[in-house]
């Protein structure tokens, strides 16, 4: 069976607040139930059958076409299924998501997965600033689940994250992994500077050295960690060629500043 | 029932229902994974007085390990779960943390989940980290070779203990060659172990003693040496008596290994000095398990 597809009509203005169309959400709904929906645009209330051309399909196989960047908060408290999103996604994608899969085909804004609790988050294009962060006045970033990333990210990824794994192929900007918790964030490319600015647990894996690493972290040598190796099985199914290849990985130790409890893991 | 010249007797073997687990212990060798298996599964050959029943399960190549690297996979049996709570401590605690480059997995999933190194991570006095990887989760506890990873916990498993057959042969040589030949025909079996040293034992029991303090002792019905004045259960022609006891993760895991193994000796058969096969059971009144020879090799 096809899936239940919903295309955004042209010409659309302002931007669409996306919660509650979820595809367990929409599984069982007739396509006129559907169409009647209520979303909010620029917090004002409209039909979803004002702004989405719908085709009907399998909702839990729920596909979300769209030419403008204005859809936020996509997939957000998703439990279960299949979202596609085929075009640029807004911000919030993947918000307090629990489960299921989140496929987003080209970019995503900013706060993507932020307060994440499981499932699958996969980013095809780039994605913006504060990926797996918390919002203001959140105690918490994401704290569960994966993200993966197939471009490069903006500034403070995975800020104030609690649990959960990153995978980044492209860069990442600065601050990566501040005021990490807890979790795994695994970039491919460069990463701009201080990362692990405030870093209390967790692991920064680069494979790549920055320019400079923070002087709050002092190096504890080369390290042979075998978690490596379940991490590098993880992540092969999900985004190859993200982690080191070996388990054998330049260690620095930090924030120093606030515990040196954390890590920064640079490849050898 | 007669196969190959050796008398199947008409009886059958005893078991019980045991708590198991199985872990998965690698190293950077197989070598290394084996010693600490070896030291882990090393002393446990009965739960008389040894805590647990244990041994190596399977070697496993590095695609069946969780971390890439060669290992063995293991099965400890008791009788309890606070038992083999304890032991599995214990046993890990001193010979897989304290042996260079071994990681310690759960090899199974129960309803009830058993600490592996959840408390063996105070070992790393504060600096021990947690990761979560799919959705397991793994201790990382500092060591002087680098870092000891160990999966917070394992599965139970309610298991079958104490499957067993007697190999009645003219001569001890001729009895241990063809309980060799048992020993390794079970050692290929998944879900199987036999815990006694090379996978065989002389000193089969009976349960009671005429000394009030001994919950078991010899099996006098099956020495040779005691035929004329105990109420003995040999022929003359039996020289020396060998047991094969087996634990299963189920009931037809036990009967697989037992089939394996009698048939391993069976093979030999009466040319090769075998003469009968029997098993040890307490009149069906103990043991919820009873492994039936002759339908076994039916």
């Amino acid at each position: 069976m096809t899936a239940l597809t919903l295309t955004l009509r042209p010409g659309m203005q302002g931007r669409v607040d996306m919660s509650g169309i979820l595809p367990e959400k929409l599984a069982g709904l007739s396509a006129a139930e559907i169409v009647r929906l209520n979303v909010a645009v620029d917090g004002l209330g409209a039909a979803l059958g004002e702004l989405f051309e719908l085709t009907a399909g399998d909702a839990e196989q729920l596909t979300i076409r769209t030419e403008l960047p204005v859809l936020d908060k996509l997939g957000a408290g998703m439990c279960s299924g299949c979202l596609r999103v085929e075009g640029p996604a807004g911000h919030y994608a993947g918000l307090a998501m629990r489960g299921g899969e989140l496929a987003l085909g080209g970019d995503a804004g900013d706060y993507a997965a932020s307060g994440m609790l499981g499932g699958l988050l996969h980013i095809a294009g780039n994605a913006g600033d504060y990926l797996g962060a918390a919002r203001s006045g959140d105690r918490n970033g994401m704290a569960g689940g994966v993200v993966a990333v197939s471009g490069s990210v903006g500034e403070r990824a995975g800020d104030r994250m609690r649990r959960g794994l990153i995978l980044i192929r492209g860069n990442v900007g600065d601050y990566c992994a501040s005021r990490l918790l807890a979790g795994t964030i695994a970039v491919a490319g460069s990463c701009g500077a201080q990362p692990g600015f405030g870093l209390r647990r967790g692991s920064l894996i680069l494979a790549r050295a920055p320019h400079a690493m923070p002087t709050t972290f002092n190096t504890a040598g080369i390290a042979d960690l075998t978690y490596l190796g379940l991490l590098r099985r993880q992540a092969r199914d999900i985004l190859p060629d993200v982690l080191p290849e070996t388990s054998r990985v330049q260690r620095y130790m930090g924030d120093l500043a606030f515990g040196g409890k954390g890590e920064i893991l640079v490849a050898t | 029932m007669i196969i190959n010249g050796v008398l199947i007797d008409d009886t059958y073997a005893e078991a019980f229902g045991m708590k198991a687990t199985r872990i998965i212990i690698t190293a950077d060798s197989l070598t290394w994974a084996k010693h600490a298996a070896n030291a882990a599964f090393g002393f446990a050959t009965s739960v008389i007085a040894c805590g647990c029943e244990a041994a190596i399960e399977q070697e496993l190549t590095p695609e069946q390990t969780p971390d890439g690297r060669p290992g063995v996979a293991g099965l400890l049996f008791a009788v309890s779960t606070k038992e083999l709570v304890k032991q599995l401590e214990r046993r890990v605690g001193q010979c897989v943390l304290t042996c260079p480059s071994t990681a310690v997995f759960a090899g199974c999933t129960g309803e009830e989940q058993l600490p592996l190194g959840k408390n063996l991570r105070y070992f790393g006095d504060g600096w021990q980290m947690s990761k979560v990887i799919a959705g397991r989760r793994f201790w990382r506890i500092p060591v002087m070779d680098g870092e000891f990873l160990a999966e917070e916990s394992s599965g139970l498993l309610r298991s079958v203990g104490g499957g067993n057959f007697l190999v009645l042969a003219r001569s001890r040589g001729q009895a241990l060659t063809a309980c060799e030949a048992a020993a390794a025909a079970i050692a290929g079996l998944p879900g199987v172990i036999a815990p006694f040293p090379g996978g065989v034992v002389r000193s089969g029991s009976k349960v009671g003693s005429k000394y009030k303090a001994l919950p078991a002792s010899t099996n006098d019905a099956f020495c040779p040496t005691l035929r004329g004045v105990a109420n003995s259960e040999l022929s003359s022609e039996v020289e020396a008596v060998l047991e094969i006891v087996l634990d299963g993760v189920t009931q037809a895991d036990v009967a697989a290994g037992m089939k394996a193994g009698m048939q391993a000796v069976l093979a030999i058969g009466a040319a090769g000095g075998i003469v009968r096969l029997s098993a040890g059971n307490y009149g069906g009144k103990l043991g919820q398990y009873h492994f039936h020879l002759r339908e076994i090799l039916a």
